[in-house]
């Protein structure tokens, strides 16, 4: 019992020196992120005939609350030639009427549908000539993976970018990506962005007009979880070539490649993930060199679910989504022809991330049933779980750093402390309970348990009024 | 009308007509006048006086509208710019020595767009001590005739309506501003300008749906409409001139075709 | 197991001291960020009247005055920040009237001397700020900055200062062969900082089309969508012929683009080019060109493989009068499989289109058309076509 402690303790040190070392590849790069972001010239670009054309592909299920207000906003972007695209997912609320009545779209007669992935059947394109830019596909319920499908073949410019119906972008993250794009254009194949929690901030006019941290406890968690992920994590990925997911909330694709992997997975979550494995996957397999990269000056606000029973539902998705495409990939895992991906990456999601809760579990388990034998040890529980917290906490405060030698979006110093104060208090029940929701998903994938789960909205209009009055 | 009233509206006519006199008769050549209203201060004739003798080394008069407290400054000798920079640092020198000061000034420059008549004088003291804004203004010959056209600005960057508004308020337009295309519609609905010059990418909607909504709107005339964008896909430039626009600019603009092409607008 | 816990404790011991380290850090960032921004705005209030001066008198003959007062660096740097917002907007006269007040301020001395900095942030703020002001004793210490270094974002900055500053051609074609030189092909993005310049377009593209380096050339080609620049036509010409395959694309788009007369074994040779681009580009011209003697030609290319040269040939030849537009459904009756879709599909949009027409010419064009379509398909019966799902073929080139 103690000897196996004693190997989690190490476990433990060793999986954080290893979060330290990608932290540092991501403190490697803040200097040029933070130096391209004040300097590069969007003004001249956003106008430029020279930017490729984007098709925005926004999935939508049941989002009647939100939709409008994010169509507002895609619409408003800061970009040459794009296209939005929204996919209605068979919704079984009034998505769809809600869209046609404020846009006054009609269906179009003759659509020409080029692409030609599998998807469920699309019954009508809606179109009106006075927004001669937006498009939506109304189609049978399919799945977020199946929408996406449906949207590429529609789609008609060489460039997808797929966001979240509950996100909205800042209306310079396209062109941001876009620069990111052009100055390597042959070999990015995906460009993530950076998801940020909106809650809490004043949304006027489709956009965020005051950044603020969120009131309530739960999107304040993810919002320093969200943090650390983006700005500690992919970064420093990014930097070696090695992120294994770009966020469905807001990414950009070469459509030629999505095509040739076949498109997105449906039928099961994270099929951001599985689509970002596939590309590397067949990128290597072709030996063509290429890049997934991040580009953390793209902004993307987020919607966080704000219940225990939505944000816990979400992780078990993610628990579940994530084992299944280890176990999809279990190819790739230490096969050194997948070179950064097979060596490092997989083998690092497998061990720290899919297996994680199981180490610190079982670890916890063994010290606390050897400190029950024999009280006069309870100093090595508790050096376990300061270990724990310290190495934990030390990773929010780096991250925080990042964000405030880059983009300072959080300008009072009461802010500073309020994130410092929940990075603390989030190793108090919080921590506790993702690596308890991933197991959870983990049962559920073995129990062949597929379901979403409820995802209840709020719509931006109320969320904007709390804030304000706030 | 009380006796006492009479007498000091006189007194006051006075002045103006005194003015007229001075300008025409002792500095016909050229002549910069300001009118500073500046409440506060009990010795501000002097105060004013002097620092303006001290920074320009020449002779300068300040005269007294006692009735409405609202000072004339003649600076003979200077140009428009050279009063307007005279203006800009005895307006901070106020703003420096007197407490809570919130200095108003107008100002011209004779023999030039206008004729000194007591009346024009008069309706730039009155513009000093009524007008809107704190920022120190030029009294244009269009202001004087007062039949100027309506322009909405529409952009997001404050630089750019800043210019623009300074701008067109010098050629005697009349200005309003708007940062979004949802509020533009609402101005335009309410105040019906008579051209409506705009930004194509904006908050809240933009671009042409934006041109069209303008075109919908319930107004009696629809108003002539401008495009000053960054935005220079040819695509959507034609698309702009089919959907009903009048001009398009580009940005960088030259401020003096922008002039040319608004003022063709006006014909 | 004490030795295992030593360990861990001189992890935590560590980790202690960082967070420590990491809070005192952060919070003096914070203030000193959040006070910098406190002294901008305040001296953004201090300078509003002067900044109203330099725009109401922008385009007055007489010099502007430098702001009155000494002033502090944080209040320069204020100063100069408006005047380079101000150069970005304008053009002509107030351009170089404010880059004028930028140099007798000082403000360019200062950063040609920050340009030789030993900190990397200042050379570079300072390299921004002189292409703003548009400095050009500044070009040749920025090609260097930018041949020095490898190429990453930074890079670009760098190129955009010296497309702006430049005053000599040669000096942005070493720039482009810098940037070019990292064997990436940023060819769009390069032609986007390339018009940045202030000097005239026109003979700088010349050059370009001339230059012995295809990249350069395609540079040229790329930069020059939206220019009307007739002297380059001849250069066209003989870059149609050009054995790069993407610069000679670029080129037929170019070159059909501007509605040349086309000889007919020029178009034969076009239409049967390798490159799909090509093929489109050019089954799109002859629509445009009125080219009824090119129908035969386009009904072939409605068989292509890609789908864009088979989507432009049907648009083209609807666009052909009724000739045209007979051969169209002539192809969509006895033609099979794609040909006969592209066909189909096009006829559906031109039938639905036109029925929307008001005017009477339309009207009569329309139901010429309409008498085709009608002998075809025969009378009242909708055109029989797949529409939803039904894919027209794989190409996803575009």
């Amino acid at each position: 019992m103690l000897v196996y402690g004693t190997v989690a303790i190490y476990y433990v040190m060793f999986v954080n020196i290893l979060y330290f070392a990608i932290m540092g590849l991501s403190y490697r790069s803040i200097g040029t992120i933070a130096k391209r972001a004040k300097y590069s010239s969007y003004q001249t670009l956003s106008g430029s005939e020279l930017v490729p054309s984007v098709s925005l592909l926004v999935p939508a299920y049941n989002e009647e609350l939100t939709i409008i207000e994010n169509v507002y906003c895609l619409m408003t972007l800061n970009y040459p030639t794009y296209e939005v695209i929204v996919i209605n997912d068979g919704s079984s609320d009034d998505t769809l009427s809600v869209l046609i009545k404020e846009f006054k779209l009609e269906k179009m007669h003759n659509p020409e549908i080029r692409g030609t992935i599998e998807t469920q059947n699309v019954r009508g394109i809606y179109h009106n000539p006075d927004y001669p830019h937006l498009f939506i596909i109304d189609k049978e319920n399919g799945g977020k993976a199946d929408s996406l499908n449906a949207g590429i073949n529609f789609s008609h410019y060489p460039l997808i970018s797929s966001i979240d119906a509950d996100s909205l972008l800042e209306k310079d993250a396209l062109i941001r990506m876009a620069r990111m794009y052009m100055e390597n254009p042959e070999e990015t194949v995906a460009i993530g962005g950076d998801v940020r929690i909106a809650n809490g901030c004043l949304i006027e006019n489709g956009a965020v007009k005051r950044v603020s941290l969120p009131r309530k406890i739960w999107p304040m968690f993810q919002s320093i979880e969200y943090l650390k992920a983006f700005l500690g994590g992919r970064i420093g990925w990014s930097r070696m070539n090695g992120l294994i997911i770009v966020s469905g909330a807001f990414g950009l694709f070469r459509k030629d490649y999505v095509i040739a992997v076949g498109g997105y997975r449906g039928g099961y979550p994270g099929e951001d993930m599985n689509i970002i494995i596939k590309l590397h996957r067949y990128m290597l397999s072709h030996k063509i060199p290429y890049k997934v990269a991040f580009c953390p000056e793209a902004v993307c606000w987020t919607q966080a679910p704000d219940t225990y029973k939505i944000i816990s539902n979400q992780r078990m998705r993610w628990g579940r989504g994530n084992l299944k495409n280890m176990i999809e990939n279990r190819g790739m895992f230490l096969n050194p022809k997948y070179k950064i991906m097979g060596l490092i990456t997989i083998p690092y999601n497998v061990l720290f991330e899919t297996l994680n809760p199981y180490f610190r579990i079982t670890g916890l388990l063994a010290l606390a049933g050897y400190t029950l034998l024999d009280m006069t040890h309870w100093r090595i529980l508790l050096t376990f779980m300061l270990l724990n917290f310290l190495s934990g906490y030390l990773l929010s405060v780096g991250a925080v750093i990042l964000e405030e030698i880059a983009f300072r979006r959080y300008k009072k110093l009461s802010d500073l402390w309020k994130m410092l104060l929940f990075s603390a208090l989030k190793f108090v029940g919080y921590h506790q309970l993702g690596v308890l929701w991933r197991v959870q998903g983990h049962i559920q994938y073995l129990r062949k348990n597929n379901s979403w789960g409820t995802m209840t909205r709020q719509s931006w209009k109320e969320e904007s009024e709390t804030a304000s009055t706030a | 009308m009380p006796e006492s009233l009479t007498l000091e509206r006189k007194q006051q006519e006075g002045l103006y007509h005194n003015l007229e006199e001075r300008l025409n008769k002792t500095f016909p050549e050229l002549c910069g006048v300001m009118f500073l209203y500046c409440p506060g201060p009990p010795q501000l004739e002097s105060l004013v006086s002097e620092f303006l003798r001290q920074e320009t080394g020449s002779d300068i008069e300040v005269l007294k509208d006692a009735s409405t407290s609202t000072l004339a400054v003649l600076l003979p000798g200077s140009t428009l710019n050279q009063a307007h920079y005279q203006a800009l640092l005895l307006k901070r020198h106020l703003e420096e020595t007197v407490p809570e000061a919130d200095p108003r000034i107008t100002l011209t420059v004779f023999p030039g767009q206008v004729d000194p008549t007591p009346g024009v004088l008069k309706q730039m003291a009155e513009s000093a001590r009524l007008g809107p804004s704190s920022d120190i203004h030029i009294f244009t010959k269009e202001e004087a005739a007062s039949e100027p056209g309506r322009i909405l600005i529409v952009d997001n960057d404050d630089t750019i309506r800043e210019f623009l508004t300074i701008r067109l308020n010098m050629q005697g337009y009349e200005t309003l501003e708007a940062l979004d295309g949802t509020s533009a519609l609402e101005l335009i609905e309410k105040w019906e300008p008579d051209l409506v010059l705009t930004e194509l990418n904006l908050y809240g909607i933009d671009g042409l749906p934006f041109i069209n909504q303008i075109q919908k709107l319930p107004v009696e005339n629809t108003p002539k409409i401008v495009v000053l964008t960054e935005q220079r896909v040819e695509r959507t430039i034609s698309q702009c001139f089919q959907h009903g626009v009048d001009d398009y600019i580009t940005k960088p603009f030259s401020p003096v075709e922008l002039d040319a092409r608004i003022h063709r607008c006006f014909q | 197991m004490f030795s295992h816990l030593f360990v861990a404790y001189v992890f935590i011991y560590v980790c202690l001291g960082l967070i420590g380290l990491g809070i005192m850090l952060l919070v003096q960032m914070k203030i000193s960020h959040n006070r910098e921004q406190q002294r901008r705005e305040y001296y953004e209030q201090k300078h509003h009247d002067y900044f109203v001066y330099v725009q109401a008198h922008l385009g007055d003959d007489a010099e502007l005055k430098l702001p009155p007062g000494k002033l502090k660096p944080l209040e320069r740097s204020v100063i100069q920040d408006k005047f380079i917002e101000w150069i970005e907007q304008f053009k002509g006269d107030y351009r170089n009237r404010l880059i004028r007040l930028c140099r007798e301020a000082g403000f360019v001395e200062a950063d040609l001397k920050a340009l030789g900095s030993f900190r990397y942030g200042r050379r570079l703020a300072a390299a921004y700020r002189l292409g703003g002001m548009r400095a050009e004793e500044a070009v040749p210490g920025l090609l260097k900055m930018l041949q020095k270094g490898k190429y990453n974002s930074i890079s670009i900055i760098i190129a955009r200062s010296i497309a702006k500053a430049a005053n000599r051609p040669e000096d942005l074609l070493d720039m482009l062969r810098s940037l070019l030189s990292h064997g990436k092909p940023i060819h769009h993005l390069a032609a986007d900082i390339l018009l940045e310049t202030k000097l005239d377009a026109g003979s700088i593209l010349l050059k370009l089309l001339d230059d012995p380096d295809p990249g350069l050339v395609k540079v040229g080609l790329v930069a020059m969508w939206g220019q009307a620049v007739p002297e380059v036509m001849p250069v066209l010409g003989r870059l149609v012929g050009a054995k790069e395959k993407d610069v000679r694309a670029e080129a037929v788009k170019l070159y059909l683009s501007t509605n040349p007369a086309l000889k007919d074994e020029t178009i034969v040779q076009l239409m049967t080019d390798r490159d799909w681009e090509v093929r489109a580009e050019a089954a799109k011209a002859l629509g445009q060109l009125h080219a009824a003697g090119s129908i035969p030609l386009l009904v072939k290319a409605l068989q292509d493989a890609s789908w864009k040269v088979r989507h432009n040939s049907a648009e083209s030849l609807a666009a052909l009068g009724e000739a045209g537009f007979e051969a169209l459904c002539q192809a969509a009756v006895t033609g099979t499989g794609i040909q006969r879709e592209a066909a189909l599909h096009r006829i559906g949009l031109v039938m639905e289109a036109e029925q929307k027409h008001g005017a009477i010419e339309q009207m009569v064009a329309y139901n010429k058309k309409r008498l085709i379509h009608d002998r075809y398909f025969g009378v009242k019966q909708p055109v029989k076509r797949v529409t939803g799902v039904a894919a027209v073929g794989g190409d996803y080139t575009a």
